[in-house]
């Protein structure tokens, strides 16, 4: 037992730590991650990698049950952290690496039957036909035995006219690299979507974060120009890291995120430029990655009419062309960060695109995926969204639905 | 000439196969803390085994109707067989064993991830890890060839499948300089079936890690090491087949095998981090129409050669 | 020691690693009930199992791939004879690998290396 006390100490000095950021709650998710990198605790994918469950943002009800599914998966040794702002992210951590250390099976949801009262009860009948997977092998009444209480994959046509069994996975709430807030149903044949359909956003309230200095600018509050471009640049910087993540290139996403950081801290100007010209060149001129990027996701800006769907000037092309767009931008951006003209909200572009308050760009980007799933293989489909990269935030705040 | 070693030497290849592969990881770990403005230190490599002790305390999860034996079938074939790999590769003049197909030992063990990654990817009874272990066998489609071929290359430059004959045929001149496509082919393999940076796809996190996603303890710390243990060999490898092995001047054999493996292997872990993902549905086109070609093109020259001899 | 012997020692002591891996698991976890658990669905639950009939739409590059697979086999021993045998064993290998590589161009012009 003395043993396991010590291989419990030596292992939470490096918890992995399973992330999941609520709506409303990006400046808590930019900290967690800031701090993450600094103290190398790796991020997991999935809960069987996790030691620590890391909510971060507000409070968020309808998020309750999911929130309760990653927490009943993750194996003992484990921990449950909620930073709601960012000045309770570093506490959260510590306290989580204490819990973990201490480990004793007891208080800290304990393994196996003692943990069950915080686990998911019973899904609501009819929400998707999911049935609840503890039980013993037993009959739904139909006859038919369930092992594990699930049933098996039906069939259904695929695009050849087979019948090809079909499987039903969601991307979000809670997925790594993924928007914050953003549920898409997917139905695969194999790892090729079939059907998508884009949840409503879990609303977060309060004003989106990236979004922030555009509508404070359209409600009169003084915002320079160089403001809004150091937001914005680290908006890109964002939606890079999450893109190049998703690519499998994590050298890269971390030199996005490092910038970000930096962008957000308040750095020198001067000490900006370096990076963000390396990024530009490193991963603009990466001829490895726009082959793979190349076709995905293609969209029709409203300059040709070819036959790929119709969606804004902004998300004119394909994946290639998108990122080398942001890299533009952060390259124009990070050279304007001490502009102290005042923001002009609706002459200058808003990081997704140009603001309207009736019409956030995000929600123009998020009508986009469903079309632009149906048929992708499940990377592509990883690649469009982070390739577009809508911010669901910015519905919620300007009281938009997702398909108006 | 490479001879066989005393019994001990059964111990001592999966021990230095070992050491070299906790080499890689922490060589990775080192680059990984440069990236992320952490210091480089002692300690940031040595973090990454913190996941042993880890690994050791956590409590098992049981999934709903997993198929748990060929689940960990799978996960256990991969560091095994990287193991079983070193039978036939020379350190300096000492190898294990040297039997007369050597070379066709080694890709047979290799080609047994094909199996074992698919394995783990079904075994869980989940959608993404399914997907992983397809991602696998699609990613195979298109490095096996192009490695076979590369083999086959040194093998016939040598005309012999031992790996001692084939170290021991490159007297002054190394396959890698004249068989430079061989070589390289040989390196884009062993990043595949070590499923390590361009070739992560399998565990890639768009698919919440893929074969890796529902791997808790010591089953997730077998498959994690079974990549490094691959890398290891793959590099290890690379030394008899295409740069002359234990030969080189003033150090013993040894210290040159060393040095040569540390090379190759220094050269896969930055590599690996300086690719995104190669996805197999655009890899497979250039790996049939470009590297196969290729590759098969290389080949021709040792028969060449060999028939001019 | 033979060379078999030398594989089986080898697989023994792998063996023996791992199997002394989950011992010392078994000896140190912090629970031995298995907890119940369900695959990771991004926080929700799975709709069915997920062992199903993959479509896998890459299938005809699979047999491109058995095609000189079974070629390989031919292969490895063509090595060893390649001077004993002459120029007819290089002109014969290669002029097979030259129809097989002619089959690749074919399933290439018809589509079968891209999928998406």
């Amino acid at each position: 037992m003395d043993l396991t006390r010590r291989a419990l100490r030596a292992a939470a000095a490096r918890p992995r730590v399973l992330p999941a950021a609520l709506p409303g709650g990006t400046p808590a998710r930019l900290e967690a991650e800031r701090l993450l990198r600094l103290r190398d605790w790796p991020v997991a994918a999935t809960p069987a990698g996790a030691d620590l469950l890391l909510v971060t943002g507000p409070d968020c009800p309808a998020l309750h049950d999911p929130l309760a599914r990653l927490w009943g998966d993750l194996p003992a040794p484990r921990a449950r952290v909620h930073a709601a702002t960012a000045a309770e992210v570093a506490s959260a951590l510590d306290t989580g690496r204490e819990r973990l250390a201490a480990w004793s099976g007891r208080g800290s949801g304990a393994q196996g039957h003692a943990g069950g009262n915080d686990r998911v009860q019973e899904p609501p009948e009819g929400g998707g036909g999911h049935a609840h997977g503890q039980a013993d092998d037993g009959d739904t009444g139909t006859g038919m035995p369930m092992p594990g209480g699930l049933p098996m994959a039906e069939t259904g046509p695929d695009r050849d006219g087979l019948a090809l069994d079909r499987l039903h996975l969601a991307l979000g709430p809670f997925l790594c690299d993924w928007p914050t807030g953003l549920t898409v149903r997917l139905v695969l044949q194999g790892d090729v979507v079939q059907e998508a359909v884009c949840e409503d956003p879990a609303a977060p309230g309060g004003t989106p974060f990236w979004s922030g200095p555009w509508l404070r600018a359209a409600a009169g509050e003084p915002v320079t120009a160089g403001a809004a471009a150091r937001h914005r640049a680290a908006a890109t910087c964002d939606s890079l890291g999450r893109l190049l993540a998703v690519a499998g290139w994590p050298e890269q996403a971390v030199a996005a995120r490092r910038l970000r950081d930096g962008l957000l801290a308040g750095a020198p100007a001067g000490a900006l430029r370096g990076p963000a010209d390396r990024l530009a060149r490193r991963v603009g001129r990466s001829r490895v990655l726009a082959w793979l990027t190349r076709g995905i996701g293609r969209v029709d800006g409203g300059r040709t009419g070819g036959s790929a769907p119709a969606g804004p000037p902004g998300a004119d092309g394909d994946a290639t062309d998108r990122y080398r767009r942001w890299l533009d931008r952060l390259g124009r951006d990070v050279r304007h960060l001490d502009d102290p003209a005042p923001l002009d909200p609706y002459a200058t572009e808003s990081p997704r695109g140009p603001w309207e308050p009736a019409h956030p760009p995000s929600a123009a980007l998020l009508a986009l995926l469903p079309a632009l799933l149906v048929g992708a293989e499940l990377a592509a489909a990883r690649l469009i969204v982070a390739g577009l990269d809508p911010d669901p935030e910015e519905l919620a705040g300007a009281g938009v639905a997702p398909r108006g | 000439m490479v001879e066989r070693g005393p019994w001990w030497t059964v111990a001592a290849a999966p021990l230095l196969l070992a050491a070299l592969a906790a080499l890689a990881v922490a060589a990775d770990a080192l680059l990984a803390a440069r990236g992320a403005g952490r210091p480089v230190t002692l300690t940031a490599a040595a973090r990454p085994f913190l996941a042993l002790p880890r690994a050791l305390v956590a409590g098992p999860r049981r999934l709903p109707a997993p198929d748990l034996l060929l689940w960990r079938a799978g996960v256990v074939t991969v560091p095994v067989a990287a193991v079983l790999s070193t039978l036939v590769i020379p350190f300096g003049n000492t190898v294990v064993a040297d039997p007369s197909v050597g070379v066709v030992w080694f890709n047979a063990m290799e080609v047994t991830t094909w199996a074992a990654l698919w394995l783990a990817g079904w075994g869980p009874n989940a959608a993404f890890s399914l997907i992983g272990g397809y991602r696998f066998l699609a990613q195979g489609l298109a490095y096996e060839l192009p490695l076979m071929f590369a083999l086959i290359a040194a093998a016939t430059g040598a005309e012999s499948l031992r790996v001692g004959d084939i170290a021991a045929a490159q007297q002054g001149l190394w396959y890698a300089v004249w068989m430079p496509v061989a070589f390289a082919a040989h390196l884009a393999g062993v990043l595949a079936f070590s499923f390590l940076g361009p070739f992560a796809h399998p565990a890639g996190r768009d698919a919440a890690g893929g074969v890796l996603g529902e791997l808790s303890g010591p089953d997730r710390l077998l498959l994690q090491a079974g990549r490094w243990l691959w890398l290891a060999s793959g590099a290890a490898m690379a030394v008899p087949l295409f740069l002359g092995g234990g030969a080189g001047p003033g150090l013993p054999a040894w210290a040159w095998s060393l040095v040569k493996t540390l090379l190759v292997l220094a050269l896969l872990v930055v590599a690996a981090r300086r690719l995104p993902v190669v996805r197999p549905d655009r890899y497979v086109e250039l790996a049939w129409v470009v590297l196969v070609p290729l590759t098969i093109l290389q080949v021709l020259v040792p028969a060449l050669v060999v028939l001019g001899r | 020691m033979s060379a078999t012997a030398a594989a089986l020692s080898l697989l023994g002591l792998a063996a023996l690693a791992v199997l002394g891996l989950h011992g010392a698991a078994r000896a140190l976890r912090v629970s031995a009930d298995p907890l119940p658990v369900m695959p990771f669905g991004s926080g929700l639950e799975p709709a069915e199992h997920a062992v199903s009939r993959f479509h896998v739409r890459w299938y005809t590059v699979t047999m491109l791939f058995l095609a000189f697979d079974m070629e390989m086999v031919f292969m490895y021993p063509w090595t060893l004879v390649v001077s004993a045998m002459g120029p007819g064993a290089v002109i014969e290998m290669f002029v097979f690998l030259a129809i097989l590589v002619a089959g690749v161009v074919y399933a290439w012009r018809e589509g079968a290396l891209r999928w998406t």
